[in-house]
């Protein structure tokens, strides 16, 4: 059963408050049957692989874990065919089961590589055959020498664990089979000012604002893992000077080990409103540490601010003291609040189900009138309770708390993987003003309220 | 020319069985889905239909962990199935299982048939569907979940006992029906005068109301437990959709009702059956409503056909849809190209001049069409052959108002029709 049990390590993570105490580690990972939780690993591996534009993405496995869910991620990409999109399964079938389904994998595979060819595969490992024992490794290991690309095997079957664990077995995989295993073509782009972006997935387009900011300043994104890359720059991205997780507390795992075995430092950052954004902008050209480069950094975050300052006035004037229930997972309980108090909006209540000690800390920080409230219980019903009794604004928070939210008559703005605009760097901020100043001023809310009397 | 030995599915068509059989649950009355299976199998069912109806799913998982999925999973299903009890007080509780449950070999069926019988009366109805999804798809476990219920509640009596009055009917509706051809059956049923009990009910819970209440845990309409069982009382059964042939005869048996079965009930033809059949058994005249929407469509048939004229269509949707909406192309001399389904069906077939049972995939596959008729899943093949995608079926993500729309009897087809016209117009 070696193979089918997530690997000790991803359970070892320094930065979690639970990591300390044996008996907790697995505790992060586990959900109280007859809840409503999140995705699996499946899910979780799937979100950050799939963004890489010139690689298929095969889920071995019978038909649920793909039939529904494929082409609705939200990451965009520059330039390419769309097949990186397309959901390619093995739709595991009872003859399968019976006979064993390595062989139906490896003719499936190579008749995507001879109609696509891609620069890389992945094969997700999903319950049944991981259960049943196929060898998916080995499966991996033949067509990469056939193929000659690599076929990287993830093994993210969904009962070991969450997303967050599986978006640490795709940042294993590719640091096992796929960082390190080229140098780039162009020896220009060996300067010191490369950094890698990593945990960011160009969700509405949010990498190429970000790109934009930091090439202004002389900054190169050498590789980012994954938003709008290829497999190729993912290969060459250990020559990068610098690592910069953007709002991922899974994928430090990957940078950590790029630090163990490459040497290249990382920081965490965010590039949610207009503070963070500096700060980020800063943290990478202190961490270079050119004279010139932070004097341009400098100057150009002056300008750019006061730019986005002269740009969301309106909407800030209208804005100030309103209130907003934030409801987000991990990293950004903390990193939106800041966003938020950019726009000086007033956030009564941040949910830090999957915070760490450190987010909380952080949450402090931000915390300006020192009594935002830390939600531990995301059932719906306390949302609602919470956001009545507060009288909040508007609820910010992912896909899955729309309907919460609307529902109960409640303006409300996704801030997650649907969210309709791109809302990082100075245009993020913009495009954030914006769409919190139409919700929160449309009459709409105030007629259902009054048409449904019993509200 | 393809390949047809591929062996892998590029952009699926087919759904899992878990699917089908969570659709059906959720057209009951303050019913909650329990999926037996890993966090994953919940979370991505219940992300496509919280997309597609645009409206809170109540899903939840047994979360089943590595120890669970190795040494067996009943703990977790138990503790799912009083947990939701607990929190949520639904009537119904649907249990599904998953391929990660079926292939460690547990006994799903009579863990819970053990579990129930220790619980007092008042507890929720557990209906267990077993859906592997190693097996069939959407269709099958639809047709599972209705035969799981139909064998808890036929033998049932509610207490109350109602006046004979109005004639209460069976109506078994087949998957892929919209909320509002839930809502519009109803209506022509209550034109003659019949009580219709929906089995099940997506009209009453997925048709995107704002509920009174706000927001609501479980489904906040749908077949009701007291209707349920009532399905013993009826006068007769009407059973409706090509997926639930297979179980006509078990629904005549179990309810020991004269039983009537309709394939589709879409375009003229097979309105023109379905309203004689009601007029005669009700011995009530066709209503004026319906007579004048006959003229209607005839009058967009041929003001519509203008544009089909010398153009290819292909249909890639469940049998049930494929089925109603060919009958209608074919009324209106449309040229279907590509028929692509998750089952087989020989009249369906004939239909069509390539008719495969396969992926999405397919639909780049045989040269030039003029429009696609498919979920949303589709639109790589529209944007590739630059030509439009009418979106009928499941998941439909980008496009809002589908709970709206209806297909059936005579209106349906000509809102069919008139949407393909447009398209083809604007291609």
């Amino acid at each position: 059963m070696g193979a089918i049990i997530a690997k000790e390590e991803y359970f070892d993570e320094p930065t979690c408050e639970h990591n300390n105490v044996a008996k907790d580690k697995k505790a992060c990972k586990t959900a109280v049957p007859g809840s409503s939780t999140g995705g699996c690993a499946l899910d979780g591996a799937y979100i950050v692989l799939s963004p890489i534009k010139d690689a298929l993405n095969v889920v071995h496995a019978p038909i649920n874990c793909l039939g529904n869910s494929y082409s609705q991620r939200t990451s965009v990409a520059d330039k390419s065919e769309d097949y990186y999109m397309y959901g390619f399964t093995t739709a595991i079938n009872e003859n399968d089961l019976i006979f064993g389904s390595e062989g139906k994998l490896k003719q499936g595979i190579i008749y995507a590589y001879d109609r696509f060819k891609p620069k890389g595969i992945f094969i997700y490992n999903t319950c049944v055959p991981a259960l049943t024992g196929e060898d998916i490794e080995g499966v991996s290991k033949e067509l990469t020498e056939r193929l000659e690309i690599p076929v990287v095997p993830i093994l993210s079957q969904g009962f070991s664990g969450n997303k967050n664990l599986g978006n640490k077995i795709a940042g294993d995989a590719l640091f096992t089979h796929i960082i390190g295993e080229s140098e780039p073509d162009d020896i220009d782009l060996l300067s010191n000012y490369n950094v890698n972006l990593i945990g960011e997935y160009n969700i509405r387009g949010e990498l190429f604002l970000i790109k934009k900011a930091l090439k202004s300043v002389g900054v190169n994104v050498l590789s980012t893992i994954t938003g709008d890359s290829t497999i190729g720059e993912i290969m060459y991205s250990h020559k990068a000077g610098l690592n910069v997780v953007v709002c991922s507390k899974a994928l430090v795992y990957l940078a950590r080990k790029m630090k163990e075995k490459f040497g290249i430092p990382y920081i965490e950052g965010s590039f949610f409103g207009m503070s963070s954004t500096n700060k980020s902008i800063m943290d990478i050209v202190n961490s270079i540490g050119d004279h010139e480069l932070i004097a341009n950094a400098k100057k150009y975050v002056k300008v750019r601010t006061k730019n986005t300052e002269e740009n969301i006035y309106e909407y800030k004037r209208f804005l100030a003291g309103k209130k907003v229930l934030l409801y987000t997972g991990g990293v950004k309980s903390w990193s939106l609040i800041s966003a938020l108090n950019d726009l000086g909006l007033r956030v009564i209540a941040t949910g830090v189900k999957k915070s760490t000690d450190e987010d909380k800390l952080r949450i402090k920080e931000f915390d300006e009138n020192g009594n935002i409230i830390m939600l531990d219980n995301g059932n719906p019903i306390n949302l609602i309770k919470i956001a009545r009794e507060n009288e909040a604004d508007i609820m910010l928070a992912g896909g899955r708390n729309q309907y919460t939210a609307i529902k109960s008559l409640i303006p409300f703005l996704d801030v997650n993987q649907e969210r309709l605009n791109p809302y990082t760097s100075y245009e993020g901020m913009e495009f954030l003003a914006k769409r919190i100043y139409f919700e929160i001023k449309n009459p709409l809310f105030k007629l259902l309220r009054k048409t449904n009397i019993n509200l | 020319m393809m390949n047809p030995i591929k062996n892998i599915e590029i952009n699926p068509l087919n759904a899992s069985q878990s699917l089908g059989a969570a659709i059906f649950f959720l057209g009951l009355e303050n019913a909650v889905v329990l999926m037996h299976g890993a966090v994953g199998c919940a979370s991505f069912d219940k992300v496509t239909l919280t997309k597609h109806f645009r409206e809170n799913i109540p899903i939840v998982t047994t979360a089943l962990n590595e120890s669970g999925a190795i040494l067996g999973g009943d703990d977790f299903l138990i503790s799912g199935i009083n947990n939701v009890y607990e929190k949520m007080k639904p009537d119904f509780i649907g249990v599904t299982s998953s391929g990660l449950t079926e292939t460690n070999g547990e006994d799903i069926e009579s863990i819970i048939s053990d579990f129930k019988e220790k619980q007092a009366s008042t507890f929720p109805s557990v209906i267990y569907a077993g859906t592997p999804d190693y097996k069939g798809g959407f269709e099958d476990g639809y047709v599972q979940a209705m035969s799981a219920l139909l064998k808890e509640f036929s033998l049932k009596k509610s207490k109350k006992y109602k006046s004979k009055k109005i004639k209460s009917v069976n109506v078994f509706c087949p998957p892929f029906f919209t909320p509002q051809d839930f809502l519009e059956l109803r209506e022509v049923l209550d034109y003659f005068n019949l009580k219709p009990i929906m089995i099940p009910d997506l009209g009453l819970s997925l048709d995107g109301h704002l509920d009174e209440g706000g927001y609501l845990q479980t489904t906040g309409g749908g077949l009701s437990v007291e209707d349920a069982e009532d399905i013993g009382r009826s006068e007769f059964n009407i059973v409706i959709g090509l997926s639930l042939k297979s179980i006509e005869g078990i629904i005549e048996e179990t309810t020991g009702l004269k039983t009537y079965y309709f394939p589709n009930i879409c375009g003229i033809e097979n309105s023109d059956k379905f309203f004689r059949f009601l007029s005669n058994l009700t011995d009530k005249e066709i209503p004026e409503k319906y007579k004048k929407q006959r003229k209607q469509l005839m009058d967009v048939y041929l003001d519509a056909h203008f544009y089909f004229s010398g153009k290819d269509i292909a249909v890639a949707l469940g049998i049930d849809l494929l089925d109603s909406f060919s009958t209608i192309y074919s009324e209106i001399g449309a040229n279907l190209k590509i028929g692509i389904s998750t089952k087989y069906d020989d009249d369906v077939k004939l239909r069509f001049s390539n008719f495969y049972k396969g992926d999405l995939d397919l639909l780049g596959a045989f040269g030039k069409i003029n429009l696609i008729v498919s979920n949303t899943n589709a639109k790589f093949y529209a944007k590739k052959l630059d030509i439009p995608l009418l979106r009928a079926g499941l998941p439909i993500i980008d496009e809002i108002g589908h709970n709206l729309k209806h297909y059936i009897l005579y209106r349906g087809a000509a809102n069919l029709v008139v949407e393909s016209a447009n398209l083809l117009n604007e291609e």
